[in-house]
C-alpha cells in the first residue's frame, strides 16, 4: 500500500482510500493487492452508484423517458460516456461543484436537501454519498482508460434449497479484466421473478415466502446479469404417485418428489372428457359423447378420445383461433375480408392436415406472391415495417423480446442494438407491388444484398440470427429462407422451446417459463428437465403439433384432478393438480349456444358457424359478448391480449344481457323444447346436466331442480301463470342457473 | 392486467413481465346471495358518497368545434376568415365570446378558456387518440394503442383498494367510443356505457335497478336456485379468480337490484325546473345525468354532444360537403350553450366545483379560412346536394377548449392564437399538457406513472410529452 504525503494531505482522498479499503475488507475478497489505491473511476465506481440509486431509471433521468428537468442519463447506465458529459459538462456545470462538493446539485438533489421530484435517493451518511462526494472533490474525472473493465458478475450461491420462511444472503462478485474480483453486493440490483414466492432486499437478502416451487432472483450490475435459483420445498411426504404414463409424468413427478408436494389423484372419466374436449376442440362434449364414453370399457379409452379429437375439424378451428390473432389477421378495412378469410383458411387447413410446425413457419416467414395464390403473404400486409416484422417473429416463434434493443441495451437481455439490426437485415429485401386485389401487395424478394443500418452507430449490418452467423447470402437469394433454415434447425436453442412452452401453457394455464414468450437466461424455467424433454420430443417428432398435444394430454399430469389435497393447495407452478381456468370468449359463447339451444349468426358466414371458427377480429365489433369476454383484437403478438380475467361487464352480460335472455327464451331453444317434451322431468334435468357439466345430476341437485320446476308461478297481479308458460319460464331459470355456475364457466 | 409502478420504487425498470395481477376482494360472493339478500340489497341505503375522489366530466365535441365561431372570435379578421357571428361581452371585462354563447357569456367568470391548444394530428381518430390518450401517432388507426385517461384512472384507482360505492367508477353517457378505450389494460377497465336518449320519457338505463318488480323477483329466484346448484369445490382457487368473479357478480346484482343505484341514474328524480334549465333535449339531459352521477360518487364521466342536434351528419365535422358551417353552428348553439352553462352553474351551486373538473373540447378546431364546396346532401344545416356552401375543415394548429370547476382560477383566457386564429402563438399547449393537467386534478403525476403494455414494456400514460398547465391547476 503506497501513497504519497501530498495525497495524504488531501483528507478526502484518504477517506476514499479508507472507504475502499473498508469495502474491500468487509467483502473479504481476495482481489488484487492494490485495490485500496484505486482512484475513483467514473464507469466502475460512479455509474453503479447512480444505477443503484435509480437515477437513470426510465421515469427519472433516463433519456428514453425524457430525462426529468433536463438532466439526461442513458437508461440504466449503458452509455457511460454520454452520462459523463451530461453530469460533468451539461447543466452549465452546476451539477458538480468541486470547490464545495457538498453543494453540488447532484448531491443536494439526491439527498433531498434541495427539493427533488424523485425524493431522497441517497443518505448523507452512506457509502454512495461519500463516493460521489470524493469523486467530485477529486475533480470529477472520467478515470483512466487503462482501468480494468468489468467482465462478468457471479452470484454466490447460484442455486440452493431454501425452506419456506427462511432467508438466504446473496453475494455479488464482479470480475474485472485484470483478474481482480470485487464484492459488489451492496451496489448490485436484485429482482425476484415472483414476488409471491420470494422477496429480495436492496442488499441481496432473499426472503422466501410460503409457496413451493422454483424462484429465481436476478442480480444485475453494470449491464452484467447473473441468476440465483432457489428450490422451495413443501416438504410433505409424497406417497403413492399415479403410474407415469410418459416422460412428462416422469419429470413432473420427480420435481414433485424433490419439493415434497403430493399430487392430487387422477380425475374421473367425465371430468377428463370435458376437460380434454374443451382444450383440444374448444367445445363441450355432446350428450351422446358423454354417454358413450361412460359406457366404453376399453382400457385406453382416454387415449382414443384424444386421437378422435385431434382428427376433428374443431381441433383445427380452435387452434387457428389461437394463432390468427397472434399473426394479426386483422380487418382494418372492409376490403381486407379476402385476405382475412384466405389467411385463416391457410392456418386452419395446415393445422387440420398437421403440416409440421417448421413448415408452417417457413411458409409464413418466407412468403412470396399474392394473397390469393399464397395466403400467408397477408402477414406482410398486417406487419409492414421490417422492425415490427423482426420483433413479431422473434417474440412469437423464438420467445425472444427484441423491442427494447431497438433503442437501448436491455438490462436483462444479452441482445444489443447490433443484434437487433442484424435481425432486421433479414427483412430488408422485401419487395412489394400492387395487385388486382384492392389493398393487397404482391410480395417478392427484391434482388440485392440484405443489410440494415444500426441507427445509433450508423454501421450497415448483414443478416445475423441472434449472434449466429448464417453465412454470406447472395443477392439473388431471399434472406428470409436462411432465417427459416436457422430457426428450424435441430440445434436452434429457441424455436422448439418457445413452441412447447406456449403449448404447455395452453393445457396447464401456466407456462414452464412465464410469460411464455419471454425466454432468456435470467428467466429460468420452473422445470428445466421437463422443458428440455418436451423440446427434444417435439424436434424428434419432426415438429409434429398433434403429437405434442397427444403427449401432453395423455400424461397423468394433465389428467390430475383440480381438487387440491391437504398439501398442494398453495401449488401454482408445479402441476400437482389441474389449475382451472375460465373458458375463452369464443368457447364460452359456443357453449352457451349449445346449452340454450340457440345459435349466434355472424356476418358473411354461413348459419351455424361457431365462434371458434371466426376468421378475424371484425366480429368482436358486432358481438358485444366476444368483446366483453376478451377475444383479442389481433393487435399484439402477445397472448396476453386475450383477456381471461373477469369484469363487471361480463357478470352483467351473463346475468342480464338481452343477448343471453333471448338465447334462453328462444322459441326453438332448449328451454322451450324441454318444457313441451313428453318425458319424465328427471330425464330433462339429466339432459341439462349432461350438456352443461358432462355428468349426471347428484340426488340433491336433482331434488332442488325438481322442486324448482314444480313451483307454481304467479304474475305481477298475483294471478297464477298458465302451466305451460310457467314450465318454459322455469326451464329458462334452471338453464340460467346452470350457466352461471363456476362449474359451467370454468374448465376444471 | 399490467403492473404499475412509480418513480419512487427502488428499481423502477422491472423489464418484461407477465401481465398478471388479480383483484383484491372485499365483498361476499354472488353464490351466497339468496332471494332475501337480493331484496335487502335493493333496499339498502344510499351509495356512500362520502368517498370524495376527484372527478372529471368530459364533454366531447366529436368532429371538432370551430374555435373562431365560439371562444376565439376574430372580429377584425377579413371576411374570408371571420364568419357571420358578432362578438359579445361576457360578465368578465375584456373576455368576449361569439354571440352563439349568450348563456356561457353570463357565467364566463366560472370558465377558463384555453385558447392556445396545438397538436399535429389532423384526423379524427388520431386527434381523438392524441387528446384523450396522449398518442402522438398522427396516422389513422382502427383501435387505440394506448388507454385513454379515464380507463387509466379507473385502473390506477382500482389498485388502491376495492370500491365501496356500488356505482361504477367510470360511466360514459353516449360518450366517445371506439377511438378510445382501455387498450392493453383490458376490457375490465372500460366504461359502464349508457346509450340512448335520456330525454325520451321512456328512457331507462339497461342493467340498472330493474324497474319491474316481477323481474327482480325472478332474478332473486334464479340467484337462489343457482346458489343451491353451484356446488363445485372452490378450494382450488388460490389465484383469487373465483373471488374476483364473485365480487363482480355481487356488484352486478347490486346494480341490477339496488333501488338507490337506480335512483342515481333516474332523471325523473330531478325537479322539472332543473331538467328545463339543462334543456329538454338529448344533450341537456346527458349533461344533467353526468352531474347526478358525479354527485352520487362516479369519478370519471364522459359524454359526447353528437346526434341530430349537431345537424345532418350528427357531429361537429363542418366541412362544406357535410354542413353549412355557420348554419350548423347556429343550429346546435342553443342546445349546446344551454346545456354547458347549466352544468357549469350547477356544479358551482352544489359545491362540487373543487372536486369536479368540467372540460369541454373536441379533437381539434376548424380551419379559420372558410372553404366553399358543393354540399353532398340536404338536411339540417346543409343545403341541397350540389349547392356551394361554406365549411371549415380540420384544424389542430390552434384551437380552444374550456375548463370549469376543479378548484381552478376561472374567468379568464389562457393563451392566444394569431390574429387570424390560425396558429397558437402564446402559451402554446399540446395534448400532453392537456392530459397532464387533467391527471393532475385526479391526483396522478403523469410524468411518473408507467404501465406495462402487451409486451411488458413500461409505457408512459401520456406518451405525447407534456406538463400540467399551471394556470389550470387547482
Amino acid at each position: 500500500m503506497a501513497f504519497s504525503l501530498s495525497d495524504l494531505a488531501k483528507r478526502s482522498v484518504f477517506r476514499s482510500v479508507i472507504y475502499s479499503l473498508l469495502v474491500f475488507l468487509l467483502g473479504a475478497v481476495s482481489g488484487a493487492a492494490d485495490e485500496g489505491d484505486r482512484p475513483i473511476h467514473f464507469v466502475n465506481d460512479v455509474v453503479p452508484v447512480l444505477t443503484k440509486a435509480g437515477c437513470n431509471a426510465g421515469v427519472c433521468h433516463a433519456k428514453q423517458g425524457g430525462g426529468q428537468k433536463g438532466f439526461q442519463l442513458s437508461l440504466l447506465g449503458f452509455e457511460p460516456l454520454e452520462d459523463f458529459e451530461s453530469l460533468v459538462k451539461d447543466g452549465r456545470g452546476r451539477r458538480l461543484f468541486s470547490a464545495a462538493p457538498e453543494q453540488s446539485l447532484v448531491l443536494r438533489k439526491a439527498t433531498g436537501e434541495t427539493p427533488h421530484g424523485g425524493g431522497t435517493r441517497i443518505a448523507r451518511n452512506s457509502e454512495s454519498y461519500a463516493l460521489l462526494r470524493n469523486w467530485i472533490e477529486q475533480g470529477a474525472t472520467f478515470g483512466s482508460a487503462a482501468a480494468p473493465k468489468l467482465v462478468s458478475i457471479e452470484v454466490q450461491p447460484d442455486r440452493g434449497l431454501v425452506q419456506m420462511g427462511a432467508d438466504q444472503q446473496l453475494k455479488a462478485l464482479a470480475q474485472f479484466s485484470d483478474g481482480s474480483v470485487r464484492d459488489v453486493t451492496s451496489m448490485a440490483l436484485y429482482e425476484s421473478n415472483s414476488d409471491a414466492m420470494a422477496t429480495v432486499s436492496e442488499n441481496g437478502l432473499v426472503s422466501v415466502l410460503d409457496l413451493p416451487g422454483k424462484v429465481a432472483v436476478m442480480v444485475r450490475y453494470q449491464g452484467q446479469v447473473s441468476v440465483f435459483t432457489a428450490a422451495v420445498p413443501l416438504g410433505a411426504t409424497v406417497g403413492s404417485l399415479p403410474k407415469a404414463k410418459n416422460f412428462v409424468d416422469k419429470h413432473v413427478f420427480a420435481n414433485l418428489k424433490q419439493l415434497g408436494i403430493p399430487p392430487s389423484p387422477v380425475c374421473d372419466d367425465v371430468t377428463f372428457l370435458r376437460r380434454v374436449t374443451l382444450d383440444i376442440a374448444g367445445r363441450l362434449p355432446t350428450e351422446e359423447e358423454v354417454t358413450a364414453f361412460h359406457k366404453e370399457t376399453n382400457g385406453d379409452k382416454r387415449d382414443q378420445v384424444i386421437d378422435r379429437l385431434l382428427r376433428s375439424p374443431q381441433y383445427a378451428d380452435y387452434f387457428a383461433s389461437k394463432w390468427t390473432p397472434l399473426l394479426k389477421n386483422r380487418r382494418d378495412a372492409t376490403s381486407d375480408i379476402t385476405a382475412n378469410f384466405a389467411f385463416h383458411a391457410w392456418i386452419r387447413d395446415s393445422l387440420l392436415a398437421n403440416v409440421s410446425y417448421d413448415q408452417i413457419v417457413r411458409e409464413l416467414l418466407a412468403a412470396t406472391g399474392t394473397v390469393v395464390e399464397n395466403p400467408p403473404v397477408a402477414w406482410y400486409k398486417r406487419v409492414k415495417d421490417p422492425k415490427a416484422q423482426l420483433e413479431d417473429i422473434a417474440q412469437l416463434f423464438l420467445g425472444v423480446r427484441m423491442q427494447c434493443a431497438q433503442c437501448h441495451h436491455h438490462p436483462f437481455e444479452r441482445w444489443s442494438q447490433d443484434d437487433y439490426y442484424s435481425l432486421a437485415a433479414f427483412f430488408s429485401q422485401i419487395g412489394r407491388k400492387p395487385t388486382a386485389t384492392a389493398g393487397e401487395d404482391l410480395i417478392f424478394h427484391k434482388r440485392g444484398r440484405a443489410t440494415a443500418k444500426n441507427v445509433k452507430t450508423g454501421v450497415s449490418l448483414k443478416p445475423v440470427a441472434l449472434g449466429d452467423d448464417v453465412g454470406n447470402i447472395a443477392a439473388d437469394e431471399d434472406p428470409r429462407l436462411r432465417l427459416a433454415n436457422w430457426m428450424s434447425s435441430k440445434e436452434n436453442p429457441f424455436f422448439a422451446k418457445a413452441l412447447v412452452n406456449r403449448y404447455w401453457k395452453h393445457f396447464f394455464k401456466r407456462a414452464l417459463i412465464e410469460p411464455e414468450d419471454d425466454i432468456r437466461d435470467t428467466n429460468p424455467p420452473t422445470n428445466p428437465e421437463l422443458l428440455a424433454a418436451l423440446e427434444e420430443h417435439f424436434i424428434n417428432s419432426g415438429f409434429d403439433l398433434k403429437e405434442l398435444v397427444r403427449v401432453i394430454t395423455r400424461s397423468q399430469t394433465y389428467q390430475l384432478s383440480s381438487q387440491p389435497n391437504e398439501h398442494n393447495l398453495s401449488d401454482r407452478q408445479n402441476y400437482s393438480r389441474f389449475y382451472p381456468r375460465r373458458m375463452p370468449a369464443e368457447v364460452l359463447l359456443d357453449s352457451i349456444d349449445d346449452l340454450t339451444g340457440a345459435s349466434t349468426s355472424f356476418a358473411n358466414l354461413p348459419t351455424g358457424t361457431r365462434a371458434i371458427a371466426l376468421p378475424d377480429n371484425s366480429y368482436n365489433k358486432s358481438s358485444a359478448f366476444l368483446k366483453v369476454f376478451g377475444r383479442p383484437n389481433s393487435a399484439s403478438v402477445c397472448e396476453c391480449e386475450r383477456v381471461q380475467s373477469s369484469s363487471l361487464a361480463q357478470s352483467l352480460h351473463l346475468i342480464n344481457s338481452s343477448q343471453v335472455k333471448s338465447k334462453l327464451a328462444g322459441g326453438n331453444g332448449r328451454a322451450a323444447r324441454l318444457a313441451k317434451a313428453k318425458m319424465p322431468t328427471e330425464q330433462k334435468i339429466a339432459e341439462l346436466y349432461l350438456v352443461a357439466f358432462s355428468r349426471e345430476p347428484r340426488p340433491g341437485e336433482l331434488k332442488t331442480a325438481m322442486d324448482y320446476l314444480s313451483e307454481p308461478l304467479i304474475d305481477a297481479n298475483g294471478k297464477p301463470i298458465a302451466a305451460s308458460t310457467a314450465a318454459a319460464t322455469n326451464f329458462q331459470d334452471l338453464i340460467w342457473a346452470l350457466m352461471n355456475t363456476k362449474e359451467f364457466l370454468f374448465n376444471h | 392486467m399490467t403492473d404499475q409502478f412509480h418513480a419512487s420504487s427502488a428499481a423502477p425498470c422491472l423489464g418484461p413481465q407477465a401481465r398478471r395481477g388479480f383483484l383484491k376482494m372485499g365483498l361476499a360472493g354472488f353464490a351466497s346471495l339468496s332471494l332475501p339478500d337480493v331484496l335487502r340489497l335493493r333496499a339498502e341505503s344510499a351509495p356512500d358518497n362520502g368517498q370524495e375522489k376527484k372527478a372529471v366530466i368530459l364533454v366531447w365535441q366529436p368532429g371538432g368545434c370551430s374555435h373562431l365561431d365560439t371562444y376565439d372570435p376574430k372580429p377584425n379578421a377579413t371576411s374570408e376568415y371571420r364568419g357571420p357571428f358578432a362578438t359579445i361581452p361576457t360578465n368578465v371585462p375584456g373576455m368576449e365570446f361569439s354571440e352563439l354563447l349568450p348563456l356561457q357569456a353570463k357565467i364566463a367568470d366560472k370558465i377558463a378558456v384555453l385558447r392556445s391548444m396545438r397538436h399535429g394530428s389532423a384526423g379524427h381518430s388520431p386527434g381523438t387518440m392524441r387528446m384523450l390518450a396522449g398518442d402522438p401517432d398522427t396516422r389513422a388507426k382502427e383501435s387505440p394503442k394506448y388507454p385513454d385517461y379515464m380507463t387509466v384512472t379507473k385502473y390506477l384507482r382500482s389498485k388502491e383498494g376495492p370500491r365501496t360505492n356500488p356505482l361504477p367508477s367510470y360511466v360514459s353517457i353516449n360518450g366517445p367510443r371506439g377511438r378510445i378505450g382501455p387498450a392493453y389494460l383490458g376490457e375490465a377497465y372500460s366504461s359502464f356505457a349508457v346509450t340512448g336518449d335520456p330525454n325520451k320519457p321512456n328512457f331507462v338505463v339497461p342493467n340498472i335497478g330493474l324497474s319491474n318488480l316481477a323481474e327482480v323477483k325472478r332474478l332473486g329466484r334464479r340467484a337462489s336456485l343457482r346458489q343451491n346448484l353451484d356446488t363445485l369445490e372452490r378450494a382450488f382457487d388460490q389465484a383469487g379468480e373465483l373471488k374476483a368473479l364473485d365480487e363482480f357478480e355481487t356488484q352486478a346484482m347490486t346494480l341490477l337490484t339496488n333501488a338507490k343505484t337506480k335512483y342515481a341514474f333516474d332523471l325523473n328524480n330531478e325537479d322539472d325546473r332543473t331538467r328545463d334549465r339543462y334543456g329538454r333535449n338529448t344533450w341537456g339531459q346527458q349533461l344533467l345525468m353526468t352531474r347526478r352521477l358525479v354527485e352520487a360518487g362516479v369519478d370519471m364521466l364522459s359524454t359526447s354532444l353528437s346526434g341530430p342536434l349537431c345537424g345532418r351528419v350528427n357531429n361537429w365535422d363542418d366541412h362544406a360537403v357535410n354542413h353549412h358551417v355557420f348554419d350548423a353552428m347556429r343550429f346546435r348553439s342553443q342546445a349546446y350553450d344551454q346545456a354547458v352553462s347549466a352544468l357549469i352553474e350547477d356544479i358551482y351551486e352544489r359545491g362540487l366545483d373543487k372536486r369536479v373538473l368540467v372540460v369541454v373540447t373536441g379533437e381539434f378546431g376548424r380551419t379559420p379560412k372558410i372553404s366553399y364546396q358543393p354540399s353532398t346532401g340536404a338536411g339540417n344545416a346543409s343545403s341541397p346536394a350540389g349547392t356551394k356552401q361554406p365549411g371549415r375543415d380540420h384544424w389542430p394548429r390552434g384551437f380552444s377548449n374550456i375548463w370549469a370547476g376543479g378548484g381552478i382560477e376561472t374567468g379568464r383566457f389562457i393563451g392566444a392564437t394569431d390574429k387570424l386564429g390560425e396558429d397558437s402563438i402564446e402559451r402554446v399547449c399540446g395534448a400532453g399538457d392537456f392530459l397532464a393537467t387533467i391527471y393532475h386534478h385526479l391526483g396522478i403525476d403523469s410524468s411518473k406513472v408507467l404501465l406495462r403494455d402487451f409486451n411488458g414494456r413500461p409505457t408512459s400514460i401520456v406518451v405525447d410529452p407534456g406538463k400540467p398547465i399551471p394556470e389550470l391547476m387547482g
